[in-house]
């Protein structure tokens, strides 16, 4: 049970710093100035295109050759986690942007609101309902995803099941019971994010 | 009320219109015709400032919109513009769409704002359509409530940008009436639309561009009969079939 606490401190890790992370990398991809946009860019197509499991293993055996030490599992973890997803949460938020009709923006500025308000009233609020669900989809991703980091020892909690199945050797009870919480949590958080859409088909 | 002079603009090195001369007078009502493509949208979108344009003047009220120092954000409260594809908000019901903008530009206390907006709503004919958010109402409805949130800033003047083009034939309808009413009560308008009976019904002058030129204009009915330009011809021949 220990293991399923570690999976839990990794997600969290990973959401609260990957959106951050992301929502700077969607305003990167979204912005007119070419010394932003081209690095901001670059980093995004590079990440998407590498597996995750890779981007954990790369970062755990290169990074000590950079620093000079070697990391723990978890700090290492967390970090690939967040470079990772912030590219994905980053993508999220350019499409919610570029969702967001021309049209709609300047009908909020011929009825005289400024830049401010067109944003604050008009821009992020439809940004916001139309990103919400692929958001919560992310984050069930990178809840499941987590068991990737048992490629560098991070006794997460697959790892830490495999560890007790070569003790007790109950290999269909075990993995029966880590399928079944995943399938519990995941389910409550579909659920969430299924009402979140449901709202948007009805016009929010 | 409107003045439009030498008004040229460029996209790149496209040049979208040439040489616009026009004045609107308070109270009338112009009709702009003219295959797409023509320059009758970015016409309208240079009065109300949402487009720069590169030369000539274009006076509004008084005020120089093409001047630095202007106060475009001031200038767009005397000016309402109606939408091709209505482009209401659609995380807000029909009577938050209409009240934003006086509670957040005109500092109005949410009841006036509110009380305002209803009276709108009757007038365009759907009071019990306030509570609705946008995907419920029908484009005939959702334009009229583009109109009233429009007219809830107590504009000057009224464009519409080809207002029923994305409406099924039905609905057209409705939405004219509105705009006839708003004509006949004095409103200032200008109207890009390539409805021919509301130009005969309400238009002072009508004016037919192609290629960012004003090639024809009249001020009633003989336009349709007797175009100079052939160019008028073959495409009011397309319109009026």
């Amino acid at each position: 049970m220990g293991g399923f606490w570690i999976t839990v401190k990794l997600t969290s890790f990973a959401l609260l710093g990957g959106i951050p992370l992301g929502i700077l990398v969607g305003l990167g991809r979204i912005s007119k100035k070419k010394w932003v946009y081209y690095p901001v860019t670059f980093y995004v197509n590079l990440i998407r295109n590498i597996p995750l499991i890779l981007v954990i293993f790369w970062f755990y055996f290169v990074m000590p050759i950079i620093v000079g030490r070697p990391l723990d599992p978890f700090p290492s973890a967390v970090i690939s986690f967040i470079i990772f997803e912030a590219t994905y949460f980053g993508e999220i938020l350019r499409a919610g942007y570029q969702s967001v009709s021309k049209g709609q923006i300047e009908a909020g500025y011929s009825t005289g609101l400024t830049y401010v308000q067109t944003t604050r009233y008009i821009l992020i609020p439809i940004a916001i309902r139309r990103m919400l669900p692929s958001m919560i989809t992310q984050s069930i991703v990178t809840y499941q995803d987590t068991c990737l980091a048992f490629v560098i020892g991070l006794p997460e909690f697959v790892r830490r099941t495999t560890i007790v199945d070569n003790i007790e050797v109950r290999s269909i009870q075990l993995f029966g019971f880590v399928a079944i919480l995943f399938l519990i949590t995941c389910y409550i958080s579909s659920v969430v994010s299924r009402r979140f859409e449901v709202k948007r088909e009805r016009g929010y | 009320m409107i003045e439009i002079r030498d008004l040229s603009k460029w996209y790149g090195d496209f040049q979208v219109l040439r040489n616009i001369n026009e004045e609107i007078k308070q109270g009338q009502t112009v009709v702009v015709c003219g295959p797409s493509g023509s320059g009758k949208s970015t016409l309208l979108r240079c009065i109300n400032g949402l487009e720069p344009f590169q030369e000539g003047e274009v006076i509004v009220d008084g005020v120089s919109v093409g001047d630095r120092s202007t106060n475009l954000y001031k200038l767009r409260t005397e000016i309402g513009m109606v939408f091709q594809r209505f482009e209401l908000y659609p995380h807000m019901t029909a009577l938050q769409n209409i009240t934003l903008a006086p509670m957040k530009v005109r500092n109005k206390s949410k009841k006036e704002a509110e009380d305002k907006a209803m009276e709108l709503l009757r007038r365009v004919g759907i009071p019990e359509k306030a509570h609705e958010y946008p995907a419920n109402l029908s484009g005939g409805q959702q334009q009229r409530v583009a109109i009233a949130r429009s007219l809830a800033m107590e504009p000057k003047i009224m464009m519409f940008d080809e207002p029923t083009s994305a409406l099924d034939p039905e609905m057209i309808k409705e939405v004219l009436d509105v705009m006839i009413d708003l004509s006949k009560g004095g409103m200032t308008m200008i109207v890009v639309t390539h409805e021919m009976g509301f130009a005969r019904e309400v238009a002072d002058e009508i004016i037919f561009m192609d290629e960012g030129k004003i090639i024809e204009r009249g001020t009633d009915i003989s336009f349709f009969k007797n175009p100079k330009n052939p160019r008028t011809k073959e495409f009011l021949d397309k319109i009026l079939l």
